[in-house]
C-alpha cells in the first residue's frame, strides 16, 4: 500500500513538473504574430526575420542600438492596400522589458498614442513598447486614412502581446514635474556611446559606463532654462567611486575639491556620488538650481531620506 | 588625440566648428592661415523637382555640368570631366542606396553619362553601395566618384561623403566609436586612397534632423533642390553639415542637437589630412536659385 502511494506521489510530481515545464516553454517560445490583414491592408506574404548576426543587413549602421539593449530578434512585415501607402511593421524582441523601454525611450519625442506601455506617434511613425517587445510601424506615405490604419495596426499588435513588464527601476529615482521634468526627454541608456548620442559628454568613456551599469538622462525645464540630469547606477560602491573621480578629473578639474563648477557656457555643472549611484547636473542656470536638482535626486535614491 | 580627453566643455569653449580643432591641435588656427583653401560649388535649381517631387533628369544633369565646370574652372563641362578622368580609368561610382533617402537614380545616370563622354569604357564603370567589396570594378578602380544624399546620421551626426566610404570596410561597427571619428582612416586604405576625383552631396531633399537609428521623418526633409560638389571631401562635408545646421536653426529656432556632433569631419582634416574643415578657408561658390539658400 505504502509503495503504491509512493509511486502515485512520484508520478504526480513528475506530471506536475512536466506540465510546469510545458507551460513555461509555451510562455518562453510564444510567437507574437504581426497582422496579416488589418483595416483593408493586407500582408504581402513575405516575412523577414533577423537575428543579432543578420540585423546589420536590415539597417544602415543602426543595429548597434538594438544590440546594446539585448536584441533577440526582429520580425518585419509589409502590408499593402491598393488605394493607400504601404505600412511596414517591425517587431523587436528584446532581452527584457527594461530593454524594450530603453529602446523606446532612446528616441522618444512625439505625443503618446496610448498604445502598449508607452508610445508615440508623429511624422508617419508609430513606436511603442509592451513587455519585452518594441514595435515600430511606419507608412510609405501620408494621409489621415493611413495614419488611422497605422494606429489600428499598432493596437492589434499590442493586443497580441501577452502581459506587461516593468520599467527600469532607475527611472523611478529621478525628480518629477515639480522640478520641471520633460517627460519625453527621459532616456534609459546602457552605454557611453548611446549617452554621447543623446548628450555629448566626452569622446572617451570617462564615466566608465559598461554592460553592468544603467543610466538615466533627463531634461528639466524651468523658466525656459534647460538643465540635464544624469543618474548612473554602478554594480558597487567602488566602481561608483572610481567613475565619479574619473569624471571629476576629466570634466571638472577646475572644481578644486568642490563638487561643482561654473563652466564655459556660464552655467553650473555639479556632480555627486551617493553609495553606488553617481548624479550629475549639467547646465543649471544657477548654483542653487543645480543643488536643488541634485538634492531632490539624492532624496529619491534608496536610503535617501 | 592620445592623452587629451575631448569633452563637452571643449565644444562650449570655442565657437562651433573650431572647438575640436583647437583642442586636438593647439595653435592650429594660427597655422591655418598659411594652409591651402578648398573650393566647393553649391548649385540649386528650383525646377529640379517636378510633380510628385520627381527628379527632373535633364535639369539635374545641367546642374551637375555647371557645378563641375565651375569647380574645374573650364569653359565647358566635358572639358572639366576630361580633366578629372582618363579614358583608361576604371571608375567606381560609390552611391548610397539607403531605401528611405537614396542617391537619386537620375544623378547616378548623369554621372555615368559624363564618364562615358570623358571616354571611360562602359565596362569600366560601376555603380554600387553595399556591394563594393565584392564588385570587381571597385576592387580594380583607378578612380572613384563619391555621391550620396545629405542627411543627418545616427552614429556620425551627418551622413555625408566621408561616411559614404564605410562600405569599403568589412568591420563597419569598428568605425562607429567616438562619433565615427575613425571614418577618415578608411580613406587611407589602398582600396580608396587617392582615387576619389569628385565628391557630390545630393542636397535635393536633405534631411536636417533625425533621431536614432534607421530614422526618417518627412517633417525634417525639405526641397532644397541643390548639389554640393567638390574634390575635397572634408570641405564638401563641412559645407553640407553647415547647411543642415543652418536649416535646424531656421526650423527649430535653435541648433537642436544631433545624435552626435559631426566631429569626424574635423578629425578627417586634423588627423588624417584629407581636406579642409575650417569654413573660413573654404571658398564656397553659390550658383543658380538663391531663394532661402541659408548659407
Amino acid at each position: 500500500m505504502r509503495t503504491g502511494i509512493f509511486f502515485v506521489i512520484i508520478i504526480l510530481i513528475f506530471t506536475a513538473a512536466r506540465l510546469g515545464n510545458g507551460e513555461e516553454k509555451v510562455k518562453m517560445n510564444q510567437k507574437i504574430s504581426l497582422p496579416s490583414e488589418n483595416n483593408g491592408w493586407k500582408w504581402d506574404g513575405k516575412e523577414m526575420r533577423y537575428n543579432s548576426k543578420t540585423l546589420f543587413s536590415y539597417m544602415d549602421g543602426a543595429a548597434e542600438l538594438y544590440l546594446t539593449y539585448g536584441f533577440q530578434n526582429l520580425t518585419v512585415r509589409r502590408l499593402e492596400r491598393s488605394d493607400q501607402p504601404s505600412i511596414t511593421c517591425e517587431l523587436y524582441e528584446m532581452a527584457s522589458s527594461e530593454d524594450a523601454y530603453g529602446v523606446f525611450s532612446y528616441e522618444h519625442q512625439d505625443e503618446t498614442a496610448e498604445i502598449g506601455q508607452g508610445s508615440e506617434f508623429g511624422g508617419g511613425l508609430l513606436r511603442f513598447w509592451k513587455g519585452k517587445y518594441f514595435v515600430s510601424i511606419y507608412a510609405e506615405g501620408e494621409g489621415a486614412e493611413v495614419e488611422s490604419g497605422m494606429l489600428k495596426m499598432g493596437r492589434a499588435v499590442a493586443n497580441s502581446i501577452p502581459g506587461v513588464g516593468p520599467e527600469p527601476k532607475l527611472i523611478g529615482f529621478i525628480p518629477g514635474k515639480d522640478l520641471g521634468l520633460v517627460d519625453k526627454s527621459v532616456r534609459y541608456l546602457k552605454s557611453h556611446v548611446l549617452l554621447n548620442q543623446r548628450f555629448f559628454i566626452s569622446h572617451q568613456n570617462i564615466l566608465n559606463l559598461n554592460p553592468k551599469t544603467g543610466a538615466v538622462l533627463a531634461q528639466y525645464l524651468q523658466n525656459k532654462q534647460k538643465t540635464q540630469l544624469l543618474l548612473i547606477r554602478y554594480p558597487d560602491l567602488n566602481e561608483a567611486a572610481n567613475a565619479y573621480q574619473s569624471f571629476m578629473d576629466a570634466y571638472l578639474p577646475d572644481a578644486r575639491g568642490k563638487d561643482r563648477s561654473k563652466i564655459e557656457d556660464r552655467k553650473w555643472t555639479s556632480a555627486r556620488q551617493r553609495n553606488e549611484y553617481v548624479v550629475i547636473v549639467f547646465g543649471a542656470p544657477t548654483e542653487a538650481a543645480a543643488e536643488a536638482l541634485l538634492k531632490a535626486t539624492e532624496e529619491k535614491l534608496p536610503g535617501g531620506h | 588625440m592620445k592623452g587629451k580627453i575631448i569633452t563637452r566643455r571643449d565644444f562650449l569653449r570655442v565657437a562651433a566648428g573650431t572647438a575640436v580643432a583647437a583642442t586636438m591641435a593647439p595653435g592650429i588656427q594660427l597655422e591655418a592661415r598659411a594652409e591651402p583653401t578648398a573650393k566647393v560649388i553649391l548649385i540649386r535649381n528650383a525646377e529640379v523637382l517636378g510633380p510628385q517631387d520627381q527628379v527632373q533628369e535633364e535639369v539635374l544633369r545641367s546642374m551637375l555640368d555647371v557645378a563641375v565646370k565651375n569647380l574645374l574652372g573650364t569653359n565647358a563641362p566635358l572639358e572639366a570631366w576630361g580633366k578629372l578622368f582618363k579614358g583608361s580609368d576604371v571608375v567606381g561610382i560609390k552611391s548610397n542606396e539607403w531605401q528611405k533617402l537614396p542617391t537619386p537614380k537620375e544623378l547616378e545616370v548623369a554621372i555615368k553619362r559624363r564618364l562615358l563622354d570623358a571616354g571611360v569604357a562602359e565596362k569600366n564603370i560601376g555603380i554600387d553601395d553595399r556591394g563594393v567589396l565584392n564588385n570587381p570594378i571597385f576592387l580594380n578602380a583607378t578612380a572613384l566618384v563619391n555621391v550620396r544624399p545629405l542627411r543627418t546620421h545616427h552614429w556620425s551626426g551627418v551622413g555625408t561623403c566621408l561616411k559614404n566610404y564605410i562600405q569599403f570596410v568589412p568591420n563597419r561597427p569598428d568605425y562607429h566609436e567616438e562619433g565615427c571619428s575613425p571614418l577618415g582612416k578608411i580613406w587611407t586604405y589602398p582600396i580608396v586612397k587617392g582615387k576619389t576625383r569628385l565628391n557630390i552631396l545630393s542636397a535635393i531633399t536633405p534631411q536636417f534632423y533625425g533621431r536614432g537609428a534607421n530614422f526618417f521623418d518627412k517633417r525634417y526633409v525639405w526641397p532644397y533642390k541643390g548639389l554640393i560638389v567638390g574634390t575635397d571631401p572634408v570641405a564638401v562635408d563641412t559645407v553640407g553639415a553647415h547647411l543642415l545646421q543652418s536649416k535646424r536653426i531656421a526650423f527649430f529656432g535653435e541648433d537642436k542637437s544631433l545624435d552626435v556632433p559631426p566631429i569626424h569631419i574635423t578629425v578627417a582634416d586634423k588627423k588624417y589630412h584629407l581636406g579642409v574643415s575650417d569654413l573660413s578657408r573654404i571658398q564656397l561658390t553659390k550658383l543658380g536659385w538663391m531663394e532661402e539658400v541659408l548659407i
